[in-house]
């Protein structure tokens, strides 16, 4: 490296490692986490087998700690600290792209304090050992059902424009017509998964299960 | 005779950056054509309010009156643009007109844009062409080279990218789409290529290319309607590899 230019700062390489996280860790264990929990929309028991099958992992806590948590609360904490760097504008310029920026904040919010609290129920109180049982009694007080709602839309809309934002970001998508395309793809996996955490949702709730044809019994 | 039809304009007046606001409106003479360029300027040949009271003529930045210094952004009805192709007839009225807020002001519609220029000093925002000695022709520019670089020469650091940016602030020294996109212009051309890296370099520095939250304001905003946010994506992509590959390989 030339001694006269300079090095790339420590915000460079927090702000890419913030992107990046977002992304995988983050993203890819949203989608893995909705794809076990949708075990329950096929039956009870193979929740209950699916949820053993991941408690039962080997070097459980530090895969908890290094790809799930530790990135979490990084990319959670990092993105408080750029909120605070920006002001919005949103109400001078009404822009798509502006509005997406301020939505993004609350979203990352929202996700961020729900996925605490998720943890705290669902992890927590449990030693990590939930059954199909012990989140459909969660499900049953409207409180929590309101929040698992909220909280599912914030992360599917904040991973959506996360995926845009990603894109963009490191010159994958460059020209307008492929940042045009990212945005679609963006609301695509927004909207898919809200429409599959909705389910999962409904499945604990009304105790529903379309897939339960899939079942066989071990 | 028919009375003539008049101009409201209503303007945020300071004397100096320490100085309190203070706003003052004028009612004009309508002119076909008129911008509000015309409009200072039929103030300062009569600088009396609307309500008859004398004053002082406001004090711009304007210069070309075709959009190409860059010199006479401000905020017209609370939007950063361009005074001298604002034409009156199509502003709401009163026409409010104030300086941009992300520059230190100089005096009512005036700011000081020296950050931009210390930014495109620190990315080397110029092709190195002159030498102790004659360094003879350079490498040829390619017809997609120069199709692309076109529209980002374009660029009048008029400041508008920065003023609608919302990561542009009093607690981030970020330096805004203008500059990323001079970045872009400098690397393309082949004789400019040769300190991509220096460049590069300086936008990962602080204040630099991270500190886009990709708002994509500055897009929207820009009168010469530069591709920005595609200059911001393949500058982040120049600089992520370069900051990897000189993680890794030094």
């Amino acid at each position: 490296m030339s001694d006269t230019a300079s090095q790339p700062d420590a915000s460079y390489l927090l702000r890419k490692l913030h992107s990046f996280t977002g992304v995988l860790p983050v993203g890819a264990f949203l989608a893995e986490h909705f794809w076990s929990n949708s075990a329950a929309l096929v039956d009870p028991r193979k929740y209950d087998e699916v949820s053993r099958d991941l408690q039962t992992i080997p070097f459980r806590l530090v895969v908890e700690w290094a790809f799930i948590f530790l990135p979490i609360l990084f990319h959670g904490l990092y993105g408080i600290y750029i909120w605070l760097r920006g002001k919005s504008n949103v109400s001078a310029y009404p822009w798509v792209g502006n509005w997406q920026y301020v939505a993004q904040r609350y979203t990352g919010l929202i996700a961020f304090a729900y996925i605490g609290w998720h943890l705290y129920t669902e992890r927590w109180l449990t030693h990590g050992k939930s059954t199909y049982a012990t989140v459909a009694q969660d499900m049953a007080n409207p409180w929590y059902l309101a929040f698992f709602v909220v909280g599912i839309l914030a992360s599917s809309f904040h991973l959506g424009v996360g995926i845009w934002n990603f894109l963009c970001k490191w010159g994958l998508a460059t020209t307008a017509k492929a940042q045009e395309a990212a945005g679609r793809l963006g609301v695509v996996i927004g909207v898919a998964f809200s429409f599959v955490g909705i389910l999962i949702v409904l499945s604990f709730r009304l105790n529903w299960h379309p897939f339960a044809f899939y079942y066989i019994n071990k | 005779m028919a009375e003539t039809k008049k101009v409201i304009v209503k303007v945020k007046r300071q004397a100096g950056p320490n100085d309190p606001a203070r706003r003052e409106e004028f009612s004009l003479s309508w002119r076909p054509s008129m911008n509000v360029i015309i409009c200072l300027r039929d103030i300062a040949e009569n600088p009396v309010t609307r309500d008859g009271k004398k004053t002082t003529p406001i004090t711009y930045d304007s210069n070309c009156l075709e959009e190409i210094c860059g010199s006479c952004a401000m905020l017209i009805n609370g939007k950063a643009r361009m005074a001298c192709s604002a034409l009156v007839d199509q502003l709401e009225q009163p026409i409010r007109l104030e300086p941009l807020t992300k520059f230190p002001l100089v005096r009512d519609l005036s700011v000081d844009r020296q950050f931009m220029f210390e930014s495109l000093k620190r990315v080397k925002a110029w092709i190195p062409i002159d030498g102790t000695y004659h360094l003879g022709e350079g490498p040829r520019v390619s017809p997609e080279v120069q199709a692309k670089g076109y529209p980002l020469s374009h660029c009048i650091t008029c400041g508008n990218c920065l003023e609608v940016c919302p990561q542009v602030n009093e607690h981030n020294q970020f330096m805004g789409a203008a500059i990323i996109s001079q970045v872009r212009l400098f690397n393309m051309h082949p004789t400019g290529a040769m300190n991509k890296r220096e460049r590069l370099e300086a936008v990962m520095g602080p204040g630099g290319i991270q500190e886009c939250a990709n708002a994509q304001n500055c897009v929207k905003a820009c009168p010469k309607g530069i591709p920005l946010t595609e200059s911001i994506a393949e500058v982040n992509r120049d600089a992520w590899k370069q900051a990897l590959l000189g993680w890794f390989l030094g």
